[in-house]
């Protein structure tokens, strides 16, 4: 317990020390553009100012459109991490199966078409794939909402979260990413000298090579992607109209608003710090734990 | 056919070698055709492009001729303008290849440059250098570009030497772990032992001989990714603008007659960029599972 605390402990600081690298790359760059913002030329003292507004999350008012960022930016993030985390369990359920059985079943004929399908279904433009499931959803059924439903006419909100889910879910080019490295681990594992054994003795060595290879690789290939995630959100959210952070992001670069968009990287900077928090506790709690 | 890692073998046995024709299995094989093939036709799509034979002008506009359907005469049909959409779609090479291209040296020097020293000299330099990629790590990727696209109001090519920034992180910890790997095998301290200058072993025997391959393999990725991401950002509409063709922008003009049954103004920049992706994607990894991976006997 003690060494947890100490490992917790050094990641806290290692997190804290890049977040406040982060926000002096951003003062240097506000300090480089044209154009005034907060605490620019005041030098160490407007970086303390930033760094407070920042830490207390009151960020004050953007210049472009004279709300509260804090009101803006916050629902907008809360909307972005649902879909983040839905589209990480959307696309797990579509690649683990097909890892494990094209490398369980590696000669049987399907195999190597799923691994292929695999691909294709990666590589698919996300902006393409959701126009083309707004044209199919809308002119052939009308069972799913296309558009994020506000508060007043929310009738079931679930519903609303389902197509943009799904289609980052497929579009963000990770799915043949988990497939290679599923199909990998579980093949290096399954051809050990041991597994080979316990199979000929007629034992079901499947269940205990997916638990002894796979888990530690899925755990941190989820985590890294969470900011290429934020990324491909960018795009989903716009195509969708969806209230998130990638799309209020690209409306603030349209309207040159840059306080709403350094907010908006500084929160995304935590989100993803603390993604790599977690990731690298959950590592070393299986690691100790194997032992 | 038994299966091992590459790595572990070299480490075993070092003077084990088997000919690349014979680690390939069927499915390598085919992956890696049709990456060359994807490959092969962007290179061929850019000289036309630059050159400007061969193909119709696709600035061109033609009312008269809008909305045709794919024929001998126009390959792709054309589009809302009367614009041929197969010229469009060999123009279009000319908005990635260049900035792709730019994206890939920018990653794959400063990435060589930062694995290697941090690789090499772990002591000194390698927690200050892997501070600094974590910060640049630690930025959504579309989020840092927004940013340089509000502050600079940059071109493609400007926007693509970002990219290839915001990549560096990757190609230096793969380039780490090869030199630390490779550090401690037995050829590199009879390199050292003969008297060998430092400068040799890094370039010849570290780089040259024995990361070729990574380095290989890591463009062929940067340049799917670079593919995606300036399709996307033209998409968007804040990458290549509209007169000037681009896959992206196509799908973006395209999508707007999509409801009217006229699916191939987008559908068909669409299958290019997936196809061009997926061989891209399907090289790296074959090349991937040929050199480091397994070794199949």
């Amino acid at each position: 317990m003690v060494r947890f605390l100490k490992v917790f402990m050094r990641e806290i600081l290692n997190a804290v020390l890049l977040i406040i690298g982060v926000t002096t790359l951003l003062y240097l760059i506000f300090n480089i553009m044209p154009g005034s913002f907060i605490g620019k030329g005041q030098g160490f003292v407007g970086y303390i100012d930033i760094i407070r507004r920042l830490f207390t999350f009151k960020f004050g008012i953007s210049p472009v459109s004279g709300r509260d960022i804090g009101n803006l930016v916050f629902p907008a993030f809360r909307n972005t991490l649902i879909l983040t985390i839905g589209s990480i369990i959307v696309s797990l359920l579509i690649s683990v199966p097909i890892g494990i059985f094209s490398s369980y079943r590696r000669f049987k004929s399907y195999s190597w078409t799923l691994s292929i399908f695999s691909y294709i279904i990666s590589s698919i433009p996300v902006f393409f794939l959701g126009y083309l499931v707004i044209y199919l959803i809308s002119r052939y059924t009308a069972v799913l909402p296309i558009y994020y439903l506000y508060e007043a006419q929310r009738g079931k909100p679930i519903l609303s979260y389902v197509l943009p889910i799904i289609v980052l879910g497929i579009g963000n080019d990770s799915i043949s990413e988990i497939v290679r490295l599923v199909g990998g681990e579980l093949e290096r594992v399954m051809s050990e000298d041991y597994v080979v054994a316990s199979k000929a003795r007629g034992e079901r060595v499947l269940q205990s090579s997916i638990h002894e290879g796979i888990i530690i690789p899925i755990i941190s290939i989820i985590f890294s992607k969470i900011p290429f995630l934020i990324g491909g959100a960018v795009i989903v959210e716009h195509v969708f109209n969806w209230p998130g952070a990638g799309r209020l992001a690209f409306q603030a670069t349209l309207d040159r608003d840059l306080p709403v968009l350094v907010v908006i990287a500084f929160l995304s900077v935590l989100f993803v710090r603390a993604a790599a928090l977690i990731k690298s506790m959950i590592l070393y709690y299986y690691q100790t734990s194997e032992r | 056919m038994k299966r091992f890692y590459y790595e572990k073998e070299m480490a075993q046995k070092e003077a084990f070698y088997v000919p690349l024709y014979k680690r390939a299995s069927a499915v390598d094989v085919i992956s890696i055709g049709y990456g060359l093939f994807v490959v092969t036709y962007l290179i061929c799509f850019y000289v036309i492009a630059i050159t400007n034979t061969f193909i119709k002008d696709p600035m061109q506009v033609d009312i008269k001729n809008m909305f045709l359907t794919p024929s001998f005469e126009h390959l792709f049909g054309t589009d809302f303008l009367g614009r041929d959409i197969f010229s469009r779609i060999v123009k279009a090479t000319e908005a990635f290849f260049l900035p792709g291209v730019i994206a890939i040296t920018v990653s794959t020097a400063f990435g060589l440059g930062f694995g290697i020293v941090s690789g090499f000299y772990p002591r000194y330099f390698s927690r200050g250098i892997f501070y600094f990629l974590d910060i640049i790590d630690s930025f959504p990727r579309v989020i840092l570009i927004l940013i340089v696209i509000i502050l600079f109001n940059p071109s493609i090519y400007v926007i693509m030497a970002f990219v290839g920034i915001t990549s560096i992180p990757k190609t230096a910890s793969y380039i780490k772990t090869k030199v630390e790997l490779l550090k401690e095998q037995r050829f590199i301290e009879a390199c050292r032992a003969l008297g060998l200058s430092k400068r040799h072993i890094i370039f010849k025997h570290v780089i040259w001989l024995y990361s070729k391959s990574v380095l290989i393999i890591q463009a062929t990725l940067r340049m799917g990714e670079s593919v995606l991401i300036e399709t996307s950002l033209s998409y968007l509409g804040i990458g290549v603008q509209e007169p000037v063709p681009s896959w992206g922008n196509m799908v973006a003009m395209g999508k707007d007659f999509f409801f009217q049954g006229k699916i191939w103004l987008s559908t068909i920049p669409a299958v290019m960029i997936l196809m061009t992706i997926m061989g891209l994607y399907l090289l790296g990894d074959g090349l991937n599972s040929l050199y480091n991976e397994k070794v199949s006997r």
